[in-house]
């Protein structure tokens, strides 16, 4: 369960960074960076490097019974790809992948779409009520997800929910908000509700950066404000709607609490149905740790890899190609 | 107001984004287990002093863990007794997270020294090295138990644990609405399902039941009564009939009435459902006879309308009763004290200041000195009227199926039953099927682990 997707970046990063020139030319005090690593790397191996090689480790080892018997007990042996070729082999593994895609392409364009609108609204000069604006579209982002989940769970139960009794009073039925299809879009709203107010302040702290001189040149040109954050705002805050776009990416492929809240409430989802919910289910209720861990070694992989991805994709384009 | 972020900071902070993922990946969120022991309805503990304390000369401690409202008087009650043997007692989370807990506790040699464990996990502690054998300690309870409650903590000639509370199945349900809709408790499952057209006949609105397709428990209670044997044990060798004739007549049985929408089908106790229980919408549990606690947990309002009669049979005059629910004291591979441990298990558990524990505290008590001591207790406060209710719980409880058995991978039966289940009921696909999907994982599981099993 320990795992990572930002080692690799992580390490990169660090490689980057120029080593200490002595001021004469000389070189001295050459262990005196390492000295003052030494906490964040001790830090680093204990909470990182360690578990991450233990999950690895258990991903290779399996709970089997050694001496028989009906009540024998089972003990930790080396199985070698046992659990990767098992998780590999499920088709639960992979549906939950696909559930989560289609939950991740209505969450991610619908919450950076809006907290990019909102923030291009705040920024605009006429805007008025700026501050409480911000916060109340912030709020959202400090209600813990798990209470967020039973909020619009409630919301979402027939008996319970204000938009069903609406439509009833109307003289519809109630709305299935709980079951397909409509249940990805009420998943993805939960974390929409939750985000969007993270993700916008991202972006309005980016565009409050742009000298407002480019705003004042652009007026005398006579670009409409509509134009200006088309052309202007817009293509400057691309690395953090970059930046807010590998965050919800990463959100996405790690969602668990929204569904597992709601799991009770409706048939639709099983205990399966993304694959950290897998994981969890594999490791806490089946006592498989070993599988587990596999899985999130998995997970962890795929998260780097799509990661890297998005970033070569976009990288060149949002930080105009310095590195 | 920071700049755009450049590229080295951009990657510093998407490590960090990830590095606080993993701890949120790291702490699991605690699921409540749904109606799977003791339903609580509290007053206030009585505890009578304890008698017959262990002899020790050193002093030593003990850990204890355990889930309920009976657990801090008992160990109140034993300390009292024995200053030189000291108990602890943790509460770990219900029956399905302290088992998880105990089986990684230990793995690592950590486990406390006694726990208490569902009867359905039983097994999976014992091939998890997490119950040890103590028939040396308390061979000598056999008559305190009736035959099917020791059955449960026995195994292959071994006693692994001593019962603490059972959970006979019962039939509750909404006596007041029963009498205005001019139906009665039935007493035959074809009763049951004449009963449920009845009342749908007489309230579009109302159910007499409801089908949830996560009650694993309940669902095994349902087989094992109509005959079902889910896991056998000969000797060496398992053999599994999560889909034998028997579950596959009780899975008909209900697919049948929610083709008809003669049940509702929805989990339980979610607001959905606590509020058609308070509108008198839903009539009736088949469950077990904790039920009333629960029941009232949701729908106190409702207290006065409900009763207990006794579950319905498939052959008429039959009196067949399974368990649903219900958990023994085990002793831990890790315990440094096992005689004094399992002491400690058969003091709350099988003397007389015991059961008047659990009975003020509202847990029905395994032992049989507890369940004749029930029939001068108060009904549960869902059905005060019901004066016979110990009685009759008494009665039933004399009746339980002996055979009943639990095989080692019941967590990988449970989940599994509760997705395949919820697909079926999703996707409009039979209940049967979902049997027959949980059988071949059960079955796949244990070859895997290296279990003989046939099925």
């Amino acid at each position: 369960m320990t795992t990572n997707s930002g080692v690799s970046t992580a390490v990169r990063a660090t490689e980057l960074r120029p080593l200490p020139r002595a001021r004469n030319g000389r070189r001295r005090n050459t262990f005196a960076p390492y000295v003052l690593l030494s906490p964040a790397l001790l830090l680093y191996a204990v909470f990182l490097l360690i578990p991450i090689g233990y999950a690895i480790y258990l991903s290779f080892q399996g709970l089997r019974l050694v001496a028989g018997g009906a009540f024998g007990k089972r003990q930790q042996v080396f199985v070698g790809f046992d659990n990767y070729h098992t998780t590999l082999a499920d088709p639960e593994f992979y549906s939950g992948f696909g559930r989560l895609a289609i939950y991740g392409l209505i969450a991610v364009p619908v919450t950076l779409g809006l907290a990019l609108l909102f923030a291009l609204l705040i920024d605009h000069p006429k805007t008025r009520a700026k501050s409480f604006s911000r916060t109340a579209i912030f709020i959202p982002y400090a209600v813990p997800g798990v209470v967020a989940s039973l909020l619009w769970g409630f919301m979402y139960l027939p008996s319970t929910s204000p938009f069903s009794y609406i439509s009833k009073t109307m003289g519809g039925g109630s709305i299935p908000f709980l079951n397909l299809p409509l249940l990805f879009p009420s998943v993805a709203n939960i974390a929409i509700w939750g985000g969007v107010g993270f993700n916008m302040i991202i972006i309005y702290t980016a565009l409050r950066a742009v000298p407002a001189d480019i705003y004042e040149s652009a007026r005398i040109d006579g670009a409409s404000e509509w134009q200006i954050a088309l052309r202007i705002k817009i293509p400057l805050v691309a690395p953090a709607l970059v930046l807010t776009g590998l965050f919800s990416l990463i959100g996405t492929l790690q969602v668990y609490g929204e569904p597992t809240t709601l799991s009770p409430m409706t048939a639709d989802i099983t205990q399966t149905w993304v694959p950290l919910m897998k994981i969890y289910r594999d490791a806490f209720t089946r006592d498989d740790l070993p599988l587990a861990s596999a899985a999130s070694v998995l997970l962890a992989l795929g998260i780097v890899v799509v990661s890297v991805l998005l970033l070569l994709a976009t990288q060149r384009r949002a930080f105009g190609g310095n590195s | 107001m920071t700049p755009p972020l450049d590229r080295r900071q951009f990657l510093l902070g998407a490590s960090a984004i990830a590095a606080g993922s993993v701890l949120a990946a790291c702490s699991s969120g605690s699921k409540g287990t749904a109606a799977t022991s003791a339903g609580a309805a509290a007053s206030g503990p009585s505890v009578a002093p304890a008698s017959g304390g262990a002899v020790t000369t050193e002093k030593i401690s003990l850990n204890y863990w355990a889930w309920g409202t009976p657990q801090d008087p008992f160990v109140a009650a034993w300390n009292k007794a024995n200053p030189n043997i000291q108990v602890k007692h943790t509460d770990a989370g219900g029956g399905t997270d302290s088992s998880a807990k105990l089986l990684t506790a230990a793995r690592a040699g950590d486990a406390p020294d006694a726990a208490l464990v569902e009867y359905t996990t039983l097994p999976a502690m014992i091939v998890g090295n997490v119950a040890t054998d103590i028939t040396q300690y308390v061979s000598s309870l056999k008559g305190s138990f009736s035959e099917g409650t020791w059955g449960q903590t026995t195994f292959n000639g071994a006693i692994y644990g001593v019962p603490q509370d059972v959970g006979p199945m019962v039939l509750v349900y909404n006596e007041a609405r029963f009498t205005q809709l001019g139906v009665k408790p039935p007493t035959t499952w074809a009763e049951f399902a004449t009963v449920a057209e009845q009342v749908r006949k007489a309230d579009k609105n109302t159910y007499l039941a409801t089908f949830s397709p996560a009650e694993f428990g309940n669902f095994a209670g349902l087989s094992q009564q109509a005959g079902g044997q889910w896991w056998k044990v000969d000797g060496e060798n398992w053999t599994v009939g999560i889909n034998d004739d028997a579950s596959l007549k009780v899975a008909d049985f209900w697919q049948d009435l929610i083709d008809r929408d003669l049940v509702s089908v929805e989990a339980l106790f979610t607001p959905e459902y606590n509020k058609q229980l308070n509108a008198g919408q839903i009539l009736s549990w088949p469950s077990a006879l904790w039920a009333p606690g629960v029941i009232y947990g949701a729908a106190p309002s409702q207290a006065g309308k409900w009763a207990m009669s006794r579950f319905p049979q498939w052959t008429a005059g039959d009196d067949k009763v399974a368990y649903q629910g219900g958990s023994a004291v085990v002793v831990t591979s890790s315990a440094k004290h096992p005689a004094e441990a399992a002491q400690f298990a058969a003091f709350i558990n099988s003397s007389a200041a015991g059961a008047q524990i659990q009975l003020s505290t509202g847990q029905y008590p395994a032992s049989v000195v507890g369940q004749q001591a029930a029939i001068k207790s108060a009904p549960p406060v869902l059905m005060p009227q019901q004066k016979d209710f110990w009685k009759l719980a008494s009665e039933i409880s004399a009746q339980t199926i002996p055979s009943i058995s639990w095989g080692p991978n019941v967590n990988v039966a449970s989940s599994t039953f509760q997705d395949a289940m919820k697909a079926a009921i999703a996707n409009k696909t039979k209940l049967r099927d979902a049997l027959a999907v949980t059988q071949k994982a059960v079955v796949a599981d244990m070859a895997k682990t290296g279990f003989k099993v046939t099925g």
